[in-house]
């Protein structure tokens, strides 16, 4: 039964990733930029989770959606104040900052951590879990009840995303900002909220994800940069700015992961996706949902 | 220079150290390394692998256990530990099957490295890994139902049961604990160590730790050697820690001068084994199975039912 419980474990993995992975692809996929603080706006969802629970004592299931606000509020505050100079006159065919981006969103990472270093303190911090089962069985598959939950969330958030983004009037204007910027505020729609409308919706799912997992990741200040990598490298294979892709890929991983840890070598866990990562570059660069494009 | 609290941070300060002839006193760096690599100006008050590991090996070896698996963080100090253990079990328990696994300290999932067990559960498992992935561990390893449990054992070997964050972070997952301890109140300790332990309890509402008395030795050394030499100069407090005769918080010692992993090390630095019998069970009530210097009760090690 070992590759059974592979597969489940994986898959659950695999949809933690993917909680991570989606909002930054949509970030890509709207402004053309990769958000290095995107780690931290999973442990600001963590912390704020944690410690909204743990020391004013409201209830986890009240503190959860106090930890999507403040992802929220993060993710709008960094759109509205750090991004919206990058495309300020992007409108009028003016060039893209993209290596503004790029440092703004890593000195915002780099302040986050240490903001809550210094007021929270080094110490990891658990989350008060969702559900008091601390296991449980189903069939030969075994996890906590905070597992299972945090995978059936995440499921109900990416699906709420894919109707979000396919059949709200706000999601098909973020679509059109997606596809062509200029053309899309030619036609009379507010490119900057579909921006806002992007990174709020990317930092409730980064908070989210990282509130869910606090029970079982002891957040610490510095405890979204890997999962950031894991994220990146999941767009990128999934093909940047894919939703779906990214979905994929991030699922994909979880599974490789899983198996790779225990049939190859468990020091090598980390690396199966970065070989997976240079075999897309190599045969399919566009990623597996990706499309392959040219400007002029 | 003192303060030290991961191998891999001492051995690269230490060469700074050494570099500009600057005594070291290192508080909390358990790497046999840091000693063996003969340096002058580096003095260890604190706990060194070696003692650790034969002192697990001794636990392991009277706990009859026939498979033991220790999961070690991939550090110099985890490796290293892990290794040690495997020699010593070879003298003290050669019937004993040994294996370890190292695990990346900055992991948050190992749920793939704790699966396979549970199809064949060892007897044992051995913590050699620090928080946050330690705590992240004992909870995957509780969650699948592999240890500790009624068939399996769990065993810290990293002295993280008195970190203060532990019971907030483990949860169920510590009950049953064996642990490796370098403090407990049970153990004898001379007035100074108990006025520090009292001052601190008034100041911080927590009962002091191992870390609290490791840390007012470095510092007390540091100002006795420069009573003693009568002098700030990184040669004279050298030569006064070489030569000292220093009680502590923690006891009376001197500081070996043998090469090797006892190099300018205080050998036979106090160690307890104990048991965590409830949740949120501070230090003070957990159950004694060794004393500093006193064999091994191994009968009071109690297993969960399931």
């Amino acid at each position: 039964m070992l590759p059974l419980d592979l597969f489940v474990n994986g898959l659950i993995i695999g949809l933690y990733y993917a909680l991570m992975a989606v909002g930054l692809t949509m970030i890509f996929g709207i402004l053309k930029v990769v958000n290095f603080a995107h780690g931290e706006f999973y442990m600001i969802g963590a912390y704020t989770y944690t410690l909204v629970s743990l020391a004013l004592g409201v209830p986890p299931w009240l503190a959860l959606p106090v930890a999507a606000a403040s992802g929220a509020l993060l993710g709008w505050a960094t759109e509205r104040f750090l991004m919206r100079p990058l495309y300020a006159g992007y409108g009028s065919w003016a060039l893209m900052k993209d290596e503004y981006a790029v440092v703004v969103t890593f000195g915002l990472s780099l302040l986050l951590i240490n903001l809550v270093d210094k007021i929270v303190g080094p110490y990891p911090m658990r989350g008060p879990s969702l559900s008091e089962v601390t296991r449980m069985a189903i069939g030969p598959f075994m996890a906590s009840g905070q597992k299972l939950i945090t995978a059936g969330v995440a499921i109900v958030l990416l699906i709420g995303l894919a109707l979000f983004i396919k059949r709200s009037l706000w999601g098909r204007q973020v679509q059109a900002v997606a596809q062509n910027r200029l053309g899309a505020s030619i036609a009379g729609i507010d490119t900057a909220r579909a921006s806002s409308i992007i990174f709020m919706a990317s930092g409730v799912l980064a908070a989210l994800a990282g509130a869910l997992l606090a029970p079982v990741i002891n957040p610490a200040p510095d405890v979204g940069v890997f999962p950031a990598v894991k994220s990146y490298v999941i767009v990128v294979i999934g093909g940047m700015g894919s939703i779906p892709g990214s979905v994929v890929a991030a699922l994909a991983l979880g599974v490789l992961e899983s198996f790779g840890a225990v049939y190859i070598s468990y020091d090598y866990r980390d690396t199966f996706g970065l070989v997976l990562l240079i075999l897309v570059l190599l045969f399919r660069p566009q990623g597996l949902f990706g499309e392959r494009a040219r400007e002029v | 220079m003192t303060g030290g609290h991961q191998s891999s941070v001492c051995l690269a300060e230490i060469e700074v150290a050494h570099r500009y002839k600057t005594p070291y006193v290192n508080t909390n760096c358990w790497s046999d390394d840091i000693r063996k690599k003969g340096y002058a100006e580096v003095f260890n008050p604190g706990n060194y692998n070696t003692r650790v590991s034969s002192a697990m090996a001794e636990t392991i070896a009277a706990l009859k256990v026939r498979n033991v698996i220790a999961f070690a963080e991939n550090t110099d100090y985890g490796i290293g530990q892990a290794k040690l253990l495997g020699e010593f079990l070879q003298k003290t328990a050669p019937q004993t099957q040994y294996k370890y696994v190292a695990l990346d300290r900055a992991g948050k999932d190992f749920t793939p490295a704790v699966l396979p067990l549970r199809a064949s559960p060892p007897d044992l498992v051995v913590n050699i890994m620090l928080p946050p992935a330690a705590y992240i561990l004992m909870n995957q390893l509780y969650e699948q139902g592999v240890a500790p449990s009624a068939k399996t054992a769990f065993y810290d070997g990293a002295g993280i049961a008195d970190y203060p964050d532990f019971w907030q972070n483990v949860k169920e997952a510590g009950k049953h604990m064996l642990a490796f301890g370098l403090y407990h109140p049970a153990m004898p300790m001379p007035a100074l160590g108990k006025q520090v332990g009292e001052i601190y309890q008034k100041q911080s509402g927590n009962e002091p730790n191992r870390l609290i008395f490791q840390a007012a030795d470095s510092v007390l050394l540091i100002a006795r050697a420069i009573e003693q030499a009568k002098s700030t100069d990184g040669a004279a407090i050298v030569k006064a820690l070489q030569g000292i005769d220093f009680e502590g918080v923690r006891g009376k010692f001197s500081f070996a001068q043998e090469a090797g992993y006892k190099y300018q090390q205080w050998v036979e630095i106090p160690y307890v084994t104990y048991q965590l019998t409830e949740v949120n069970q501070p230090v003070s009530k957990t159950t004694l199975i060794q004393v500093p210097g006193k064999p091994l009760l191994i009968d009071k090690v109690i297993k969960p039912a399931k």
